[in-house]
Formats: structure tokens, sequence, C-alpha cells
């Protein structure tokens, strides 16, 4: 006779047939599923990275190919102005942008939900600060701040990070807001409260599971919106120059006049990495939207 | 992603309620007073009312729109604007930098100073040929026995440009204020070193009174300013007098042009000629200046004829030039040095005790001298500089034959791992057990910082490069990125290794040298390089009127640096520039053979510059470029043809987005149908 | 046993107070958040490193006395406190500083830049909300049509882009030129230099140089608002009232226009004022990649030397604008909707 389940166990299986129940309704969405596979394929390009080029390849000071060469049999995506592989670059700069976009996320997440939860769930004065604190910060021109604490800080890809991560908690502290503030409402929640759970059981057992949803779809998207920004401060020549990414390829092409010398092969590819890269997670982060919400499905 | 509203747009409807700071109101509850806000974007977008109407109305928008169009571009072409003119000859550069003050007393910027020597002359001008004194303002000159007194004679017959005559008062004023004023002798002070006084007896001669010898005149590279209208700023204001055109009144000087149309910070500066000019009037009749924030669209824009001649454009963009029809495109030498900087001994200045963290190996200079061996230059030269650079050893660049010194066969630096190796063994660093060398006394030399500069691109290369064969030496290194200014303050503090920089040197060496005395330290002393006998000659050679002997102490300064390596001198680095041979021609070179052609001392080509189709043979003007040249000249790109393609491109678009709109329509309106 | 039951208090009914009283709170506040970033921003751009003195002056300076020259003439050799009350007080009285780069006065240079910067922006937001949201209403009505389909992927595409790098391509394409076919926009810049400020074709000449640069702002903003639109369509699609008004037989377009549309623009509506407050912000890379002289870059190149005053007056200039979008938008809501002033 088996053991009646706990009631860990109900929630569990719960959540489990729950995640199931997602995942076939995610894969209903192709452009999902499309966005997904190109992921996957660049992160594991980004990870399989020194296995397929050596990281000698994209050292300066082995560079064998010439000048700003076109794409040859040799060298497919033609070299830079050092004569480095351009294809290599692409590669190895995979693993630097999705390094930044993600870890960079991760802060913001973490800070955007922590200041949100708290915003949302607690009255009074202390939560009306935070929410002002964050609107204030909203209201910040926002590149101006990255280009001054970068010039503050320095220019380690750890700084780079920090300064992405630090400048854009607010949009996720935001939307946590929103939702702690309805789900707060609801009547389950004040079935615990009436059991006696203490603040912190509320905000981590009831609240964060109903957020996290919401969420984990936000998080794709504030991915796409962190790799574009870590281009462009590299475009800005805000990067680490010591080490390579999309965008400061992208830098070094327009510094070195791609458009005049006609080398189309150093603008285009890494570009086209970045779309790539952003749009599947943009991809990926609507279809789970609309996973998640209702609403958004189809009449 | 613009100015960064980093709201997930699927989470607009969410968050926006918190954004506004309010919650819309429910959908099923509809306010009267927004209706009027929002029936002017639903009028824009909606289409209720053309429904019935929508085939006949169409074309009758687009043509109306057409209609409006064609009304605009007939406008527009019946302004003259300057581009129907077709005599006038206007020279357009293209600058990667602003100006930065128009007053010649504040301006720091490069581009400035090119537009001080369109508007204002030098009392003494430099030569085409090798920058030496030759006559501008002044006819002639002559310096007293002992030195202390120089008198130059002062030509006449000049005007200002609102035809107030020149004399040598406004000489002896611009030079007065920069004696006495706190503003104006930031830039200039140091070219008046040692003079007391400066007067004008009568109108054409000018008299400096000096308390000790000064060498480096008569070189005086000062724009001369009109008294007649700058005694009206005074001390206070003349820190921010922008001396621009201002109701209508062009700014007031002696030189080539006039500056018309100009602010500090702006993008467009232009300067009409001056058919006064004591040089001879002008060929051209304008001269605009544009400013560009990257080469690229720079670039394009000589190609497209926008401009006629860029500079600061780097060697690849040179070389894809070089092949173009009517583009003359090369890399002008300039006196301009890049080394490697070394931390020989930062020291409080007043209690010369060490400060800053710098390593200790780095004060030794046979350390130094031995770690030149371990570059090299050549490989530098074609990656870090794709070329267009020669090699360097010296601080007085090959742009200064005369005074400058060169190493000998067995002195100068070779690319020698081996030799290098050998050199540090000598000097005790030997290597250690773990194949890594070590100080004299066995400690470890631990690493070696090597700050490379963001601004430039080929900084990180060349510090890559070098750590590389630092590594190969047995000795740790490694490359970080310092921007300059945060850099000029761990110099100050001398927390720094290694950087890489460069220095721009001018004529008379008194400057660069004087960047390694112990005066300097915390100043232009970034090496912190101070040896009491490198002192002396410097005494020696600041007050030495005998060109001879001065020349012989200045080598003998530069061998002694040369020796010891504060710095490694890595190259002499060339300006790209390029211009539209097409168009304009007669322009020399400064210095010989292969100098820059703008962004010269003085007056430079301003005045010698020509239409390619009026050069001829440029007046027999030795060196110049484009003398004789039998190709046609390009065919004018007026106003006028841009104005019909403005226009066709208009139409196009229309054309599309009508036909878009249709198309989008039908297909709504079928949606009706329901 | 009883188990102990709170008693379910139902949650007040919040008081509504006069629109005075809520307009004055609003004002307050905004008051409030300027003031907030007029002391963060100050000690904001005190914490840069760098010397102005030794940046521009490098080689320039040779002695310790010209370097303090320099820094006397320019009030940098006043202490913080000092410096911050100047600040305050030129603040007040509009005067913003000398820049220390250009020698000129701050509300000079800005005044010189932010019309570009205003052109170029508010122009590109414009039109990317008309054809975003349009977009935005066709597709979100049609869902999983093609239409809905190609907008969509179209949009998103746009919306991945790094702007600056879709300008770089526009430039080769339409102004360089690939191939045979010359390129017929201007590289960059303002203005051509052959036309007399003041006269009508100086009109036509700048809006001609901002033609690319506009396209490659709208084509980057309006993959937002049309996404933005689509998903508030989508969020009326399902509601009953939607249902009511077909069934009283409105065509199709009537249902969405007059009723799904209005509904669905109201947190647009929003958002665009906001916008709007952002245009100050300057697109930074679109303004170096044009070479258009604006706001944007005018302050990323302010960092070099640092100028303080130039920095923290172009800082003033963008968060107060933003400010006041906000304060604009808050007042309207009041206006309009009076549940909301609680």
């Amino acid at each position: 006779m088996t053991a009646p389940l706990t009631q860990r166990q109900i929630a569990r299986g719960r959540r489990r047939a729950a995640r199931r129940r997602n995942w076939l309704i995610f894969r209903t969405h192709r452009s999902g599923v499309v966005g997904l596979v190109v992921l996957s394929l660049f992160i594991l390009v980004a990870l399989l990275a020194p296995l397929l080029v050596p990281h000698d390849t994209i050292e300066v000071t082995k560079a064998t190919g010439g000048i700003l060469e076109p794409p040859s049999s040799e060298y497919w995506l033609g070299t830079d102005q050092t004569g480095r592989s351009v294809l290599a670059l692409c590669i190895w700069g995979a693993r630097i942008s999705l390094l930044v976009g993600l870890l960079a996320t991760a802060i913001s997440i973490v800070i955007g939900t922590l200041i949100g939860l708290m915003s949302g769930f607690f009255e009074g004065w202390p939560a009306r600060f935070l929410y002002r604190f964050t609107e204030w910060f909203l209201v910040l021109p926002f590149l101006l701040l990255a280009l001054v604490m970068s010039a503050v800080l320095g220019r380690s890809l750890a700084i780079i990070i920090l300064v992405i991560g630090v400048t854009s908690w607010p949009s996720t502290a935001l939307l946590i807001r929103s939702q702690t503030l309805s789900v707060k409402e609801r009547p389950f929640l004040e079935r615990a409260r009436a059991l006696g759970a203490g603040r912190w059981h509320q905000m981590t057992r009831h609240i964060l599971p109903n957020v996290m949803p919401m969420v984990f779809a936000n998080t794709t998207l504030t991915v796409s919106i962190a790799i574009l920004t870590e281009t462009t401060l590299a475009f800005l020549g805000l990067g680490d120059p010591t080490r390579v990414s999309w965008g400061s390829m992208l830098e070094d092409a327009f510094d070195v006049g791609a458009m005049t010398t006609g080398a189309w092969w150093y603008i285009i590819p890494p570009g086209l990495c970045v779309v790539a890269v952003v749009l599947s997670f943009n991809l990926v982060g609507q279809a789970l939207e609309e996973t998640v919400n209702p609403r958004l499905r189809g009449r | 992603m613009s100015g960064g509203r980093f709201v997930p747009e699927a989470f607009r409807h969410e968050v926006r309620e918190e954004v506004g700071g309010v919650e819309p109101p429910h959908p099923v509850v509809r306010v009267r007073a927004a209706d009027t806000v929002l029936r002017v974007l639903v009028r824009l977008l909606g289409r209720d009312r053309r429904r019935r109407h929508s085939r006949h109305r169409t074309p009758t928008r687009v043509l109306a729109a057409l209609g409006i169009v064609a009304s605009l571009l007939a406008l527009s072409s019946a302004q003259p604007a300057g581009a129907a003119d077709d005599d006038k000859v206007t020279f357009t550069l293209g600058l990667k930098n602003e100006v930065d003050s128009f007053n010649p007393f504040l301006g720091y910027e490069g581009p400035s100073y090119e537009a001080w020597s369109l508007s204002y002359d030098f009392m003494v001008g430099y030569s085409m040929d090798d920058m030496s004194p030759v006559p501008a303002l002044a006819k002639s000159w002559e310096a007293s026995e002992d030195g202390l007194t120089w008198t130059f004679d002062i030509r006449e017959g000049v005007k200002w440009s609102d035809d107030v005559p020149f004399t040598a008062a406004d000489v002896a004023y611009t030079l007065t204020r920069i004696i006495n004023g706190e503003t104006e002798s930031g830039l200039y002070g140091s070219y008046l070193t040692n003079v007391e006084t400066a007067t004008a007896p009568d109108d054409t001669t000018v008299v400096l009174k000096l308390a000790k010898p000064n060498p480096a005149l008569p070189l005086l590279p000062i724009p001369i300013i009109p008294e007649h209208i700058w005694k009206n700023v005074d001390e206070k204001e003349i820190a921010t007098y922008p001396a621009e055109p201002s109701e209508g009144r062009p700014v007031v000087g002696t030189g080539p042009f006039v500056l018309v149309e100009g602010k500090a910070g702006g993008s467009t500066y232009r300067f009409e000629k001056n058919p006064d000019y004591w040089g001879g009037e002008p060929h051209v009749d304008e001269v605009v200046i544009r400013v560009f924030k990257a080469e690229d669209p720079m670039v394009q824009a000589l190609i497209k004829g926008e401009v006629d001649f860029i500079h600061d454009i780097n060697p690849l963009q040179v070389k894809a030039l070089e092949g173009r029809e009517g583009i003359k495109a090369y890399n002008g030498v300039s006196p301009y040095f890049e080394e490697l900087g070394f931390n020989t001994g930062a020291v409080d200045t007043e209690t010369d005790k060490p400060i800053g963290d710098g390593n200790p190996a780095l004060k030794d200079p046979k350390f130094r001298h031995a770690l030149g061996y371990a570059i090299d230059q050549d490989r530098l030269l074609k990656s870090a500089y794709q070329g267009a650079a020669v090699r360097g050893d010296s601080i007085v660049p090959v742009a200064f034959p005369d005074f400058r010194w060169e190493p000998s066969e067995d002195e100068e630096f070779k690319f020698d791992l081996t030799r290098a190796g050998e050199l540090l063994d000598e000097a005790g660093y030997e290597k250690g057990a773990d194949g890594f060398r070590t100080m004299p006394d066995g400690k470890p030399i631990g690493t070696l910082r090597l700050f490379a500069r963001p601004e430039e691109q080929h900084s990180t290369t060349i510090m890559d490069f070098f750590s590389e064969w630092l590594g190969e030496l047995g000795i740790k290194s490694e490359v970080t990125v310092r921007e300059s200014a945060r850099l000029t303050k761990d110099i100050i503090a001398g927390e720094y290794d290694v950087f890489h920089w460069g220095w721009y040197v001018e004529s008379d060496p008194g400057n660069v040298v004087s960047y390694f005395t112990c005066d300097q330290r915390a100043l232009a002393n970034d090496s912190w390089f101070c040896d009491p006998a490198y002192d002396a000659l410097f005494k020696s050679q600041s007050s030495e009127m005998d060109k001879a002997k001065r020349v012989e102490v200045v080598q003998e300064m530069q061998k002694m640096l040369f020796e010891q390596s504060p710095y490694l001198v890595l190259a002499y680095t060339a300006d790209g520039q390029a211009f539209r041979s097409d168009r304009f021609a007669c322009f020399v070179p400064q210095p010989k053979p292969d100098g820059v052609l703008v962004m010269q001392y003085g007056a430079g080509n301003y005045p010698l510059m020509r239409p390619t189709k009026d050069a001829g043979d440029c007046d027999g003007v030795a060196r110049a470029v484009g003398a004789n040249s039998a190709s046609e000249a390009a065919s004018s790109e007026d106003g006028g043809s841009n104005v019909v393609l403005i226009g066709g491109a208009v139409v196009l678009v229309l054309v599309a987005v009508g036909g878009g709109v249709l198309a989008l329509r039908r297909r709504s309106t079928a949606g009706e149908r329901e | 046993m009883t188990t102990l039951i709170t008693a379910q208090v139902p949650p007040p009914v919040a008081k509504r107070r006069s629109y005075g009283r809520y307009a004055g709170g609003k004002v307050l506040g905004a008051l409030g958040s300027l003031f907030f970033a007029l002391v963060a921003n100050f000690l904001l751009f005190r914490v840069l490193p760098g010397d102005p003195a030794r940046t521009l002056g490098r080689n320039r300076f040779r002695t310790e006395e010209q370097l303090e020259n320099f820094r006397h003439t320019y009030g940098l050799d006043q202490s913080m406190p000092e410096q911050f009350l100047t600040f305050l007080k030129n603040t007040f009285t509009g005067e913003l500083g000398i820049s220390l780069r250009y020698r000129v006065p701050v509300s000079d240079l800005i005044a010189d830049r932010i019309w570009p910067t205003l052109l170029l922006v508010g122009t590109s937001t414009l039109l990317a909300m008309l054809i975003g949201v349009y977009l935005g209403i066709i597709s979100g009505w049609n869902r999983g049509k093609k239409v809905d389909t190609a907008s969509q992927s179209t949009t998103l595409t746009l919306y991945s882009m790094p702007e600056w790098w879709l300008g770089l391509l526009l430039i080769a394409a339409l102004a360089v030129g690939i191939g045979p076919f010359t390129g017929i926009f201007p590289t960059g810049g303002l203005h051509s230099t052959d036309v007399e400020p003041g006269t009508f074709g100086y009109v036509v000449d700048t809006a001609w140089h901002l033609t690319l640069p506009v396209i490659t702002l709208t084509l980057a903003y309006l993959a937002e608002f049309s996404l933005i639109m689509r998903s508030s369509i989508l969020d009326e699609l399902g509601e009953d009232y939607l249902v009511t008004a077909r069934a009283k037989g409105l065509r199709d377009v009537e249902v969405r226009n007059k009723h799904a549309v209005r509904n669905a623009l109201l947190p647009t509506t929003t958002l665009v004022v906001l916008n709007i407050g952002f245009v100050v912000s300057g697109a930074i890379t679109i303004e170096t990649v044009f070479s258009i002289p604006g706001l944007g870059l005018l302050s990323s190149e302010a960092l070099d030397i640092p100028d303080f005053w130039v920095l923290q007056g172009t800082f003033l200039v963008a968060t107060a604008a933003v400010i006041f979008a906000n304060l604009v938008v808050n007042l309207l809501y009041g206006l309009i909707d009076p549940r909301v002033r609680t």
C-alpha cells in the first residue's frame, strides 16, 4: 500500500505537471521554438569555442593573415586589420557577448526582483521610498549613466557587466512590483496570513512562485537588451579592449573605415550574429509570455 | 535601443500602470474626456470617413502630395543659396574635431590652431621646407651680441581686415599681454621665456628685451591680435571671450582669410578671403571647415565631393583612396613620435621620497635599455601602424635633421631577444629556477603593468606584442587599459610601470628636451627621469646663442636619453591626408619632402592653393603638388543637382508609401466584407 | 476548539482628493525628484577621474603656475561645497556654467545643440509612433494571419538590431552606394556648406541631411510601438464589449477603430508622452555615426576632459525633460480619470 503523498510531494507533482503543460503550449509557437534552436546553437558554439578555434588564432601577436583580406578559402570570413580571421573572432566574440548578457541579466534580475518584491509587498514609507527610487532611476539617461560609470570604474569585463546590470534593473523591479501588488490581494495569501505566515515566508513561498513565470519570460527579454547594450557600449569605445566581442569587432571595423575600404565581411557578420541572438531571445521571450499569459493566446 | 527605456515590450501592458504612476481605467468604462485626446489619434489612423470613397480619394491624395512636393522643389531651386554662383571657389576642409575656441589664447585642439592660422598671422613665419624662420609680419630681425635684445623690422602697408592700419604697436600689445596676463600666458608663455618687455618704439619696429638669452627666438608662433579690438577685453573677460563673428561683423585679423561664420563647438566654420592680404590675394574665395565625428563618413564625403580635403585618416583608408581618380592620398610625415614610457622612479618633488608603486627593476637604466632589443619595430610598423610610420629612435624626429641625433649602427636597437637576454644577465637580472627573471638580489621582478590607452586603436596591439616579447625574455607582464585622463592621474601618483603615448615635437627642440628635466617632474615629465648631468646640459643649451654649439649640446642630450632609455621611442607616425586633386592643386608639403599639407605651422597652403583648372605651374613654387597636372577639372556638383535628387527621392518615397497604403487598404476593405 | 478566524476587514475605500491637492502633490513629487537628480548629478560627475587642466594642457602648459591659473580661471580650485553652492545658484538663475572645453557658457552650447537632437529624435519618435501604432493595430487585429506574421517578423528583427549598425548599413547602401548604384543621400553632417542659413533652401537642406538618420531611428523605434500596440489590442480582443459591438452589427473595421483601438491606445499614449521626455537624451550612437552635432554627442565627448559643467548641464536637461513629461502624464490622467487621485 502506497503511503499517502506529503504536502510537498503534491505541490511538486503539480508543478511538474504545470511545467509539462507549459512546454506543450510553448511548442506550438513555431517562432519560439526556432528561437530556442538558434540560441542553443550559439550557446553551443560559444562553449565549444576553444575546441573549434584555438585561442592562438585570435591573438594579435600570432596573426598570420594579410590586412583586411576579403573572404577566401582559407579565411572564410576574411581577416581584420591585424590579420586575424574574422570567423574566429566571431566565434570567440560569442563567448563574451553571451557571457556579459547573461551575467548582467542575472544581476539585474536579482536586484530588480528583490526591490520589486519589497516595494510591492511592504506597506508604508520604505516601500514608497523604494518605488520612488526605482522611478527616479528609470528617469536617468541610461547611456550617459553607463558612460560615466565606465569612465569612473574602468573598462574590465566585470565592470561592464556591473554597469549593465546596475542600469537595467528598474524595469524588472516595476514589473515584479505590479505583479506582487496583484498577487498580494489574492485569497490564498490572506489564508496564509491568517494561518500565521510571516512576511518572509509569504514572500518566498507564496508570492515569489506566482511571480516567477513572469520573471522568467522577462528574463529572456532582459538578456536581449543586455546584449544590445554591451554591443553599443563596445561600439562607443567602452568595452574591454583586451577582449573580443561582437561589439568591439564592429567598433574596430568602424574605426578602420570598413565602409570606405569596402570590408563588408568585417561589418556584416558580427552585426548579423547580434541580430540573430537577440532576435532568438526575443522570440523565445514572446512565446514564453504567451504561454504564461493566457490572454495573449489565440481566440 | 535609444535613450533606454528598458520596459520589456511584451510586458508593457503590465508595466504601463506603474510607469505613469497611475492605473488606466478599466476598458469597459470609457471616460468622455479621454475620447477627445484619442479621437485625434484615431482620426489619423482610422478610415471611417474615407471608407466609402477610398478608391477615389486615394489617387487624388497622392497627386495632391506630389503637387506640394513639386512646388517645394520649385521654390527651393529658386533659391540661389550660393550654389548657383559658379564663379565662387570654395575649399572645404574636413576635420575630425571641433574648434574649441576661436580665441587664440584659449584653444587647445588642433583645429583651433588651424582656424587661427587662417585669420591671424605670426610675426615670424615658418618655412615650408624645414620650418625654419621666414619673414611674415616681420620682414627681418636681429639679435644683439649678448642675445638680450631682439629687434624686428615690421612690414609696412599691412591692414587689418577692417581697414585699420596694422603697426608694430599691435605686436607689442599682443606680446605684452602674454607676458603679463594670467590667461594669455597659458599657451604662449613658454615661447617668451626670459623676455621682460616688448615695445614698439615706432610703427615699424618691435624690440624685445630679455633677462637671459633665448635661443628659440625668433620663432614665435603667436597670432598677432588687433589692439583696437582687444583692448576692450579685459583680464577677466578674456577667459571667456569667444572672438567669434557677431552681429554680422567678422573677426578682425591680418590673415589670408576672415572668419565670417562659426561658433566654438559648432560643426561648420566659414572663412572668406581677405583680398588685401599682404602675402597676395588668395586664389580661393572661401574656406569652409566641416567637422566630422568619425573617419569613415569623412572619407565618404571626400569621395562624393562634399569636402575637398581631409586629414587624420588611417593608413588603410589612405591605401583604399590611393587608386581613385581625382583623389590624391598619402601619409604625410608629421613630427610626432610614439613611445613606451617607463616609471623610472616617481618621487615627491619636495622631499625626494619615493611615491607610488612602480616596479623597482625599471629604475635601472640598464634594464630599460636591454628591453629596447626586445621590440621588433618592423613588426609593429606592419601590424600596429599598417606601414604608415618610420622606425623611431631619438626623441627628435627625422623631420628636424639639424638638431636630430641618430644612433650609429652599433648603437641602434635591433630586434634580438638573445642579445636582450644577455644584457639583462649582465645587469644582474638572471633567470630563476622557474624560468622567470629576478632582481639582482634574487627577489622576483613581479608583473610589469602595461597600460594601453583605449583612445588609440593600436595601443592595445602594441602592448600585446610587448607583453609577448617580455614573456619570451622571462618577464611577467599584464596588459590593462587606462583612459588618458586616468593615466595622467596614475602617472602623477607614480602608480604605473609602462605606458604608451606620444608627443608632438616643434621645430625648436627646447620643449621636447625639457620633458626630461627634474623640474618638469609632476608636470610634463611623465617618466620621472632626473639626472643632474642632463639638467646641466639643458641649462647650457637654453641660453646658448651659437647654433652649432647648441646643436652639439642637444645631440648629446639625445644620446644620453637613448642610452638611459626612460622612453623607448617606437616610431615617427604620419598623418593620413587626402584631397581632390581634380579640384585643387599647388599644395606644398611642410616640411619637405613629404610632410603634411594642412595643419601646418603658419599660413601654410592657404594663400598658395588654387583650383586645379587655374593651376598652371603654380607660379613656379617648388614642390607644389598638382602643378602642371593635366587632369580635367571636376564637374561642379552644385546644389542644383542635389535638389533634383532630393525631389526624385521624395517622389519615389511617396509613391512607395502610397502604393503600400493602397495595398494594405485593399486588404482591409476585404476584411470589411464579412 | 475554535479556530481563530481573523475578521475579514474589507480594504478601506480610499478617499478621493480634489484635483488641486492631487496636482499639488504631484508637482511637489516632481520637484523632489528634480532636486534629488541635481544632487546626484553634481556628485556623479565629480567622481570622474581626471584633471581638466592637465588633460587639456598636455602639450601646452609647462609650469605648475599655468595649471593653477587655468584651475583658478574656471573655478576648479574651489572646495566641493563651494562648487555645489555655485552650481545650485547657477542652476536657478539659468546659468549652467562655462564649458571647460569650449570656454563658452554651457547654456549657449546646449541651446545650439538641442535643436538637431530634438529634430532628429522628435521626428523619429513621431513617425515611429504613427507607423508603429498602425502596424500594431493591423497586426493584432489580424492575429495569426499573414499580415500579422510579416509585420511581427519585420518589427522584431528591427527591434533586435543595434540602431547604429542599421545606420551604418543604410549609409553604405544609400549614401555611399553599392556597386553600380551610387548613393544619393549625404553621408553625414547637418548642412551642406554652400547653403545660406535662414533661407528655405537651408531648411530643405537640413531635412535632406536628416533623412537617413531619421529613417534609421524610426525603423529602430517603431518596433517598440508596434509590439505594445499589438499586445494591447490582443488584450482587448477577448473583452465582452467587443462581442456586443459586433452583435450590434458594426463592421469589423468600425469595431476595431471605434472601440478596441481607443481603449488599447490609452496605455500607448502614456508611453508616447514619456518617450517625448526621453527625446532630449539624444541618440548618442546615431549622432556619432552620422556626425550630427547634437546633445547626446556633446555629453559623451564631455566625458573625456571631463567637462563637468557641460555634463551636469546636459544631464540636468535630460532628466528635467523626463520628470516634466512624467508630471504632465500624471496631471492629465488626474484630470481625465478621477479614480486615480487616491
